[in-house]
């Protein structure tokens, strides 16, 4: 089976930057000034912005017309969903109807907003639903079907916003100067396990792993507060839910002990370090100075990879990861959702 | 994990074959009614947010219950009516006593919509409790609106203010009922709760 080029070249080149990373973990600073010429470690907003002006490069003036959205459409910021885009329309600019260049350009412009690995995510994600496609041969599954789109102007000073989704994935992006969110967003995969060349892909496999890792950790009193006693059918601030709080459940942080607390920290990662290192680590030191206040709750069976919900509710972030009970293997069909109760959308920054 | 996928991933031509994926199993909520509820509790009374979602296969099900003349559109009078069918199937209670739930806002979208499985119905209602005293509370909530096709979740909002503290929320396997308790604490300032837990 063919795999598009243009896929292939931005797996490598997400490979060819965490290779760099982790010279850099090995070597030592000295090696700091090579990672940042090969890729984009720190990502300051200036870099996202020069990919993201060299993509509308590419694109003639409809295209440009049909991509970019002022940034205070409020309909255009909240039209995202985990539906396939034959049930939920997007607008913006179809992958499908990009040329190479273009695409290539559409890629690195996420490449250089994301970590290696959350870009790697996304492209896993992506690569699941063209292998749905190709199982399911419906039209409305694979790469062509997902969209790009700009509300506002990309700017190192003034806000705007990166839009890339289609089934299963949501991203949105908004940067205002060196601030970044991806807040609300959603991640999914169907499906969640398939192999490439032999070996096994889970576009969602550390979230799985580290859930159930944590889940393992807890002692009998924090499981008996941590394990609801009912069915999570589905996402409950999934998209289409802006806005809305609930109250949360499950085990407390502050009855977690330091190892598990490291571990929630290390599971909520999978989601925040979608985002490019620098703001995903302050994103992260946020959390850490609320993580008494952060709860973790599951709901379904515990035994090790079976179909099991489960939520990270903190201050600052919601977090649910939720498997879909649809005819199928519910752990091969998962839903996940990401939010900051008080950022979503990054309005504290722009919001008047 | 960078060590064992980059071989991977950087050999070609990449051989992609699913573990298993049933081509039936591309499924969607297609044969469900996702009736989810938030309930939000303020010292004048609670308020019901009741998102309705049809599934695709259980759409023309739900449009014949709100679209009596079959006319492709919902009049103000269908919207109207199938709230009050909505209402019938709810109950709520206050301390064991009932509340008289009132619709207060509605949004229909259209059959079409509908149809595709993507469209939201949304209702609210909500209910005006008597003076609320200091100390502990208990409401229930039960949902009995088209049993057989709904799956449903029930959750308390995180309270607006904090003379409200949620202190322990329960459901049914199924979430078609669910009891939240709470504390009133009417002498503390009511004063907007930032969002997060509390």
């Amino acid at each position: 089976m063919r795999v598009d080029p243009w896929l292939r070249l931005r797996f490598n080149l997400a490979m060819n930057k965490k290779i760099a990373l982790v010279l850099i973990l090995l070597f030592g600073a000295g090696l700091n000034s090579f990672a940042q010429t090969n890729s984009t470690p720190g990502a300051p907003t200036a870099g996202i912005v020069a990919a993201t002006k060299k993509f509308l490069a590419t694109l003639d003036d409809a295209q440009r017309g049909k991509v970019v959205f002022d940034f205070k459409d409020e309909a255009q910021r909240k039209r995202w969903s985990n539906l396939p885009t034959a049930i939920f329309k997007r607008q913006g600019l179809r992958m499908g109807d990009l040329t190479k260049p273009q695409r290539e350009a559409v890629l690195a412009v996420l490449a250089a907003a994301l970590s290696p690995q959350g870009y790697e995510k996304i492209l896993q994600i992506v690569e699941a639903d063209e292998l749905l496609r190709k199982s399911s041969g419906e039209r409305m599954f694979g790469r062509d079907e997902y969209y790009v789109s700009l509300l506002g102007q990309p700017s190192t000073t003034e806000p705007w916003m990166i839009q890339f989704g289609g089934h299963h994935l949501g991203l949105n992006i908004t940067l205002a100067g060196e601030q970044r969110t991806l807040a609300p967003s959603h991640t999914g995969a169907q499906p969640a396990i398939y192999e490439l060349e032999g070996k096994t892909v889970r576009p969602l496999g550390r979230e799985t792993d580290k859930a159930f890792a944590l889940l393992s950790s807890l002692n009998e009193a924090q499981r008996k507060q941590a394990i609801l006693d009912f069915q999570m059918r589905d996402l409950v601030l999934g998209p289409g839910r802006d806005g809305q709080t609930i109250q949360p459940e499950g085990v407390k942080g502050s009855a977690l002990t330091e190892k598990q607390r490291q571990m929630l920290l290390d599971l909520a990662s999978e989601w925040t370090g979608i985002l490019h290192e620098a703001v995903a680590k302050t994103k992260m030191d946020e959390m850490r100075k609320s993580i008494a206040e952060t709860w973790f709750a599951w709901s379904g069976p515990t035994e090790k990879g079976s179909a099991a919900y489960f939520r990270i509710q903190g201050p600052t972030v919601i977090i649910e990861y939720a498997p879909q009970r649809l005819g199928g293997d519910a752990t091969k069909h998962i839903h996940t959702i990401y939010r900051d109760p008080t950022n979503d959308y990054g309005r504290k920054w722009w919001k008047p | 994990m960078v060590e064992a996928v980059s071989p991977t991933l950087c050999r070609l031509p990449l051989l992609l074959a699913l573990l298993a994926v049933p081509s039936a199993v591309f499924a969607h909520r297609d044969d469900q009614y996702l009736q989810a509820t938030l309930v939000a509790i303020e010292p004048s009374g609670v308020r019901l947010q009741i998102n309705l979602t049809p599934g695709v296969a259980v759409a023309e099900q739900v449009i014949a219950r709100i679209d009596h003349d079959r006319d492709g559109a919902i009049s103000k009078n269908e919207a109207v009516a199938y709230a009050e069918s909505l209402r019938r199937d709810l109950t709520l209670r206050m301390d064991g006593r009932d509340l008289e739930l009132k619709l207060t806002a509605s949004e229909f979208v259209p059959p079409a919509e509908l149809r595709t499985g993507s469209g939201i119905i949304q209702m609210e209602f909500s209910a005006i409790s008597e003076r609320l005293a200091a100390g502990p509370h208990r409401l229930t909530l039960e949902n009995r609106h088209l049993t057989g096709i709904s799956v449903y979740l029930i959750n308390a909002a995180q309270p607006r203010f904090a003379t409200v503290q949620i202190t322990r929320q329960k459901r049914n396997e199924n979430q078609s009922a669910g009891e939240i308790e709470f504390t009133f604490h009417p002498f503390r300032p009511k004063i907007a709760v930032p969002a997060g837990p509390t």
